[in-house]
């Protein structure tokens, strides 16, 4: 076949092959080595069906979800009011925004122990950990959005005798609107790192417990099958929100 | 009514300028700038007049004082004998340089929120921005967005929406720089023609000196910072103006009488740069 008579398949089809070949390595490679650490596709997939069966298993699943909704909702609000309130004007902005991308850098792991002394062993320090990575990329990128907004806008509004509110309810908010479902994206995966991070440690409860159970004693299969339900739980909510951000961004 | 009666000093007197001065703090941090000094102007109803001069002469500064959005180191605008302290969108309309149009709404969605702006009755929002869209000949895209349309089609939108405001005076800052020239010669006719139907007093600033001889009744003539009023020309030549206005050798004189007025403060404001080369 000539180079120019090659046609490249549509992007699916090379997708779909790429995605089947990983599986087959998969499955090779986990027949070859060590079961301890590792299981073939075809094990994962039976215990997968046992796994979630398991009534236990079931409801840490459940109990992360809700914690995880509970994290986003609260890293939301809270991320929308503090992005906001640091890009009200030239004075915040300047005095603030260093501020947040500092803490925004800092790694939350290492004061992982204080959150669970602070809100102990029950969900709260789960939701607060989550809540702690989801905020920041919302918040910056809520500032990021409000700057971005161009001025004339606002004093043409004011020209023609705007309000403060109606200035924040059709120019802000609607110009804000495709940063801050980035940002919603962002942190949806953050908070839900954040999340299991916290179940990890703690270990009382939720997917995280299960995970680490799994791991330390030595049941790869069920852990796998474990971390593809995550896996899916992740990329549903990253889609959502990329449905949500294409929505509000129509006019970009 | 002509707008024969609405030129000049017989007319009623609409918006008044009295002794405004303006300084601002020099943006590289250091001093003041002198943007306008002494300025005395009336403006009858009716009345179509451009502010020219040099870059930074101040002109939009003092089209901002009218507007409400500058409060003037001394001195004060009035519009219909009232003091102007803020913004005026009841009697007030802008056109800017860029359309100011929010890119995430219809044409006529930005009609509307500017009329939620101003104020005006939700009942008879839509019917008005219908009937301005159509007025400038934009009705076919009442539903289109921004970005679909072209800069001239982009100003004849914010045309449409300042006149759906349906304020006495119109300020428009250099509402035709962004656009090429042939759509420039078209708005301008458009504009004469409105001038003619509509008794909207006009302050257009502008740097073409074609533009302002064929639209305006006056040219204030600023000079170089700090801006004052250097002359006054009349143009008295009724609207709608034609094309071939012009050609004629009226046109040619004024717009010859400007530049002369004109090219000694341009060449003061960029002096500094030109001392080197003399």
């Amino acid at each position: 076949m000539t180079p120019l008579s090659f046609r490249s398949p549509p992007p699916w089809v090379s997708r779909a092959l790429v995605i089947l070949l990983l599986l087959v390595l998969w499955e090779i490679l986990g027949r070859m080595g060590s079961q301890l650490f590792f299981s073939p596709l075809s094990m994962v997939a039976t215990s997968g069906v046992t796994i979630f069966a398991d009534r236990e298993v079931l409801e840490a699943l459940r109990t992360t979800a809700w914690i995880l909704a509970i994290g986003f909702g609260l890293s939301v609000c809270i991320g929308l009011v503090l992005g906001l309130a640091v890009a009200m004007s030239r004075f915040t902005y300047q005095t603030f925004l260093p501020v947040l991308l500092l803490l925004y850098a800092i790694p939350q792991i290492t004061v992982l122990p204080i959150f669970v002394l602070y809100f102990g062993s029950g969900p709260a320090s789960k939701i607060a950990f989550g809540v702690s990575h989801g905020l920041f990329p919302i918040a910056v990128s809520v500032v990021a959005g409000v700057q971005g907004i161009k001025p004339l806008l606002v004093t043409s509004a004011i020209s023609m005798g705007a309000t403060r509110w109606q200035i924040f309810r059709r120019i802000t908010l609607p110009y804000l609107a495709p940063s801050l479902f980035t940002g919603m994206r962002l942190a949806s995966t953050a908070t839900l790192l954040g999340v299991l991070l916290a179940e990890l440690y703690v270990s009382s409860g939720g997917v995280g417990h299960f995970t680490r159970r799994f791991g330390e004693s030595f049941q790869p299969d069920k852990l796998y099958a474990l971390i593809a339900a995550l896996s899916l739980m992740a990329i549903l909510i990253n889609e959502t929100m990329r449905m949500l951000e294409r929505r509000f961004s129509r006019w970009t | 009514m002509t707008n024969e009666t609405g030129r000049g000093a017989m007319a009623e007197t609409l918006i008044k300028v009295e002794d405004v001065s303006h300084v601002f703090p020099a943006p590289d941090g250091g001093g003041e700038v002198i943007a306008l000094e002494g300025i005395d102007i009336e403006i009858g109803r009716g009345e179509m007049v451009s502010l020219i001069g040099p870059s930074g002469c101040g002109k939009s500064t003092l089209l901002n004082v009218i507007g409400g959005m500058i409060a003037p180191s001394q001195g004060a605008a009035l519009i219909g004998g009232a003091r102007v302290r803020g913004p005026r969108p009841k009697e007030v309309a802008y056109i800017f340089q860029e359309s100011a149009l929010l890119p995430w709404a219809t044409i006529l969605d930005n009609i509307k929120v500017s009329l939620e702006f101003q104020k005006a009755p939700r009942a008879t929002r839509d019917q008005v921005a219908r009937e301005a869209l159509k007025a400038v000949g934009l009705d076919a895209f009442a539903t289109s967005y921004p970005h679909q349309l072209s800069g001239g089609m982009k100003q004849r939108a914010a045309l449409a929406r300042a006149l759906s405001l349906r304020t006495d005076v119109l300020l428009m800052d250099e509402p035709f720089a962004a656009l090429d020239e042939q759509t420039r010669m078209i708005f301008s006719e458009d504009l004469s023609r409105l001038l003619a139907n509509e008794r909207k007093t006009i302050l257009l600033v502008t740097h073409s000196l074609a533009e302002a001889v064929f639209l305006s009744d006056r040219i204030f003539v600023f000079t170089s910072r700090p801006g004052r009023i250097k002359a006054v020309l009349e143009v008295d030549e009724p609207h709608p103006r034609s094309p071939a206005f012009m050609t004629s050798p009226k046109f040619n004189d004024l717009r010859n009488r400007l530049y002369e007025l004109l090219r000694d403060e341009v060449l003061a404001a960029i002096g500094k740069d030109r001392q080197g080369l003399a």
